[in-house]
């Protein structure tokens, strides 16, 4: 509530387009034509930057029983009469490319002549976070030396989704987002922060569409029929019939309900590769002659079950969290200034986003996870498989953007290491990047942080020894054990000033925290002449605390505890 | 007297129990690793074409390698190149992503991944898919009703993956 007012409206810095330099970047743009590839564990979204919408291509070599000596490379598996039984070989594993005998040819057929051929143009392509070294190398070797591409651009198809979402929304540099993807392979949380990514809360969560297929084709073929060899029918039996339900309770109730009066059983007539090519849903009551000879599955819970794993991995023995607990989580390990802003721009992209109903439970569960004020925004792209794929559009325009290209002589000047370089930290703020070095500083400081302590320069209060205090994912338990310091601490120094406070509305103690935690940076700063992330988040939240409990402890809580 | 109620009290299922063979807990963490390889696996079935015998040395695509090679001089390489040079497996690269991360400083690919979940898990019967509360003493595979436990007794419990 008191944030909308308070959040720019007007904003200095846009990424899109500023009025002053529109149309020396407009003439840029429009000379830059570059291939955009979208480099998907399970399809590659490519074309140029002017076309409109991007070739979908299975990223894969099919084979099919019914024609021997002959593998469908890609696209070419529309030229497959008889589906059934494809054999696949994908080149990525676990969403990271390891199989470049596979790779390769897709990859040849798709800039082969017909149909999308590089032709000399700066080539943008996407790669997974953290891509691995030896994966870069491989990459551009490929790219520079095989394919001869002038220049090329590798960045996360995360930064394209932000990139198109912030363009689309004419997003201030300052708002923080939280982008979803939920793809093939895994699904990646990663929150952008003034146009950076904030990979010290990045999140990947090993469940995508490949682990819910054969979790269908698993299910299907323990209660129904065997179709353990058919991933590529079944794959096509889940985007037609899966979705993800509000409550799964009152969802089962409703399934285990006799046929007659049951929403969601449906049956699904399976393709023969004769007749029908693709399989459907039966309508109720009709019956074509053409189903007659058909294969139909009954799927009632699988429908709504398999999906739920996003959100609760737990239900087939992973030890993880589900997507919305992920995206709490994501969130709070965020500079709490952000948090909100995260919160209220959240985007969904990736194919299991397609599942209805999938945005809705998300929402549902984000709004019953963070805090009741926040304003809690889920968006969902008309189509999120190519939203990112759009994102390029977005990125050619950034005013900095061909500085950022490697041309093929820098390649060749500069060599691999130095490129990656550039390429990996694209969108990572560099001060953040030291802060990222985190984990041995973070022990260092706070041992100087203890020492402090114990010298009284924090006030009266006594140590808390609990280590935990600093640690960002026990945040919890870090407020309570911070808060008791804090409390003492500014109980007995300002209590007049607070008291005051306590009385005044929501807005106005929100700007007083917000001078709190300047001071507290403030100080903490120059007794420590280092500043640090996690000491100013500890902070944040211990005075949030302090401010609740003031209500409570008017006079200070060193008494009550 | 004491020989007839032992005879007489208890249920017989638990009493047919006792003679199975119960999976400890690391067997049951190694069939659920079993469970997930199978999840993330490409295929379930082998290479229909793993009985063709076909030469290695004629070239499958070649219409894209005539295009390329008539606009560049380069030597082209093989698919088989690139598959030597950078042969790597999944956990290779893994361990050489923490090593640089180390040296970096920067947060590694398993430092991303999402931890255990606060939330309790849910049981779904493995039989019928509905909400099972009972444990399979053998496996621990959940099921709801004595008739899904039949169903998992004769058909899953101890039968694979082992």
């Amino acid at each position: 509530m008191s944030w909308d007012s308070k959040s720019p409206k007007i904003s200095k810095r846009r990424r899109s387009s500023t009025s002053k330099d529109v149309p020396t970047k407009a003439a840029k743009s429009a000379s830059l034509k570059a291939l955009i590839i979208d480099n998907g564990g399970y399809t590659i979204k490519a074309g140029y930057n002017r076309d409109e919408e991007p070739q979908i291509i299975p990223n894969c070599i099919m084979k099919a029983k019914s024609e021997r000596k002959r593998l469908f490379i890609g696209k070419q598996i529309d030229e497959c009469r008889d589906c059934s039984g494809l054999f696949f070989l994908l080149p990525c594993e676990k969403g990271y490319i390891t199989r470049w005998e596979v790779q390769k040819p897709v990859w040849d057929q798709l800039f082969g002549k017909d149909v999308c051929p590089i032709n000399d143009n700066p080539t943008i392509i996407t790669q997974p976070l953290f891509n691995f070294k030896s994966i870069q190398d491989c990459m551009d070797e490929i790219f520079f030396e095989e394919y001869e591409v002038p220049s090329l651009f590798r960045c996360n198809p995360t930064d394209l989704a932000y990139l198109n979402y912030a363009k689309e929304n004419r997003l201030s540099r300052n708002e923080a987002c939280l982008i979803i993807d939920s793809g093939y392979s895994f699904t990646h949380i990663i929150p952008y922060i003034k146009g950076n990514k904030f990979i010290q809360a990045a999140k990947r969560l090993n469940v995508g569409g490949k682990l819910l297929t054969n979790h269908l084709k698993d299910i299907i073929s323990y209660r129904q029929y065997n179709v353990m060899e058919e991933t590529y029918v079944i794959n096509q039996v889940k985007e037609d019939t899966c979705y993800v339900c509000e409550d799964v309770k009152a969802e089962l109730r409703e399934a285990a309900k006799p046929f007659s009066k049951n929403t969601i059983v449906k049956n699904y007539v399976l393709p023969d590769f004769n007749n029908i090519r693709r399989g459907y849903i039966q309508q109720a009551n009709k019956t074509d002659e053409k189903e007659e000879s058909c294969q139909i599955l009954r799927l009632n819970n699988e429908r709504f079950v398999v999906p739920e794993i996003l959100f609760h991995p737990s239900d087939i023995g992973m030890k993880s969290m589900g997507i919305a607990e992920a995206a709490v989580k994501s969130i709070y390990s965020c500079p709490k200034i952000d948090r909100k802003a995260l919160a209220r721009n959240i985007i969904i992209v990736g194919g299991n986003c397609k599942f209805p109903g999938f945005k809705e439970r998300l929402y549902a569960e984000l709004r019953s996870l963070l805090p009741d004020l926040w304003d809690v925004k889920v968006f969902l792209p008309s189509d999120p498989i190519t939203y990112a794929w759009k994102g390029g559009g977005a990125l050619l325009k950034l005013h900095d953007f061909k500085s950022n290209l490697v041309t093929r002589q820098d390649y060749e000047e500069l060599g691999s290491a130095i490129i990656q370089e550039r390429f990996n930290n694209f969108m990572i703020d560099d001060s953040r990047l030291d802060d990222s070095s985190k984990p041995p500083k973070e022990q260092t400081n706070f041992k100087y942080l203890e020492k402090l302590k114990s010298r009284s320069i924090f006030g009266k209060q006594e140590l808390c020894p609990s280590g935990s205090s600093n640690d960002p994912t026990n945040e919890e338990n870090g407020a309570a054990s911070n808060s008791k310091n804090e409390q003492g601490e500014d109980g007995i120094v300002d209590s007049n000033k607070e008291e005051s406070n306590s009385v005044s509305d929501e807005a106005s103690q929100d700007s007083f925290q917000a001078v709190e935690v300047d001071k507290g940076k403030k100080s903490k700063v120059t007794q420590e002449k280092q500043s640090e992330d996690d000491v100013d988040i500890d902070s944040d939240v211990s005075e949030e605390d302090l401010t609740k409990s003031l209500e409570l402890f008017p006079f200070g809580t060193g008494s009550y505890l | 007297m004491t020989i007839s109620k032992g005879t007489l009290r208890g249920s017989n299922r638990i009493k047919e129990n006792d003679k199975r063979r119960i999976i400890d807990e690391s067997q049951r963490k190694r069939r659920q690793r079993k469970v997930m390889e199978m999840l993330e696996s490409d295929n379930y079935h082998d290479d229909p074409h793993a009985d063709l015998v076909m030469s290695k040395k004629v070239p499958k695509f070649e219409d894209n390698l005539e295009q390329r090679s008539s606009r560049t001089k380069r030597k082209e390489r093989s698919v088989d190149y690139y598959q030597f040079k950078y042969r790597k497996n999944f956990q290779q690269l893994v361990d050489e992503d923490r090593a640089e991360s180390e040296a970096k400083q920067r947060p590694s690919y398993m430092d991303i991944q999402c931890g255990e979940s606060q939330l309790p898990s849910r049981h779904f019967c493995a039989v019928c898919g509905f909400l099972g509360q009972y444990n399979c003493l053998s496996c621990g595979t959940r099921y709801c009703s004595i008739r899904c436990m039949e169903t998992h007794m004769d058909t899953r419990c101890l039968k694979w993956a082992g």
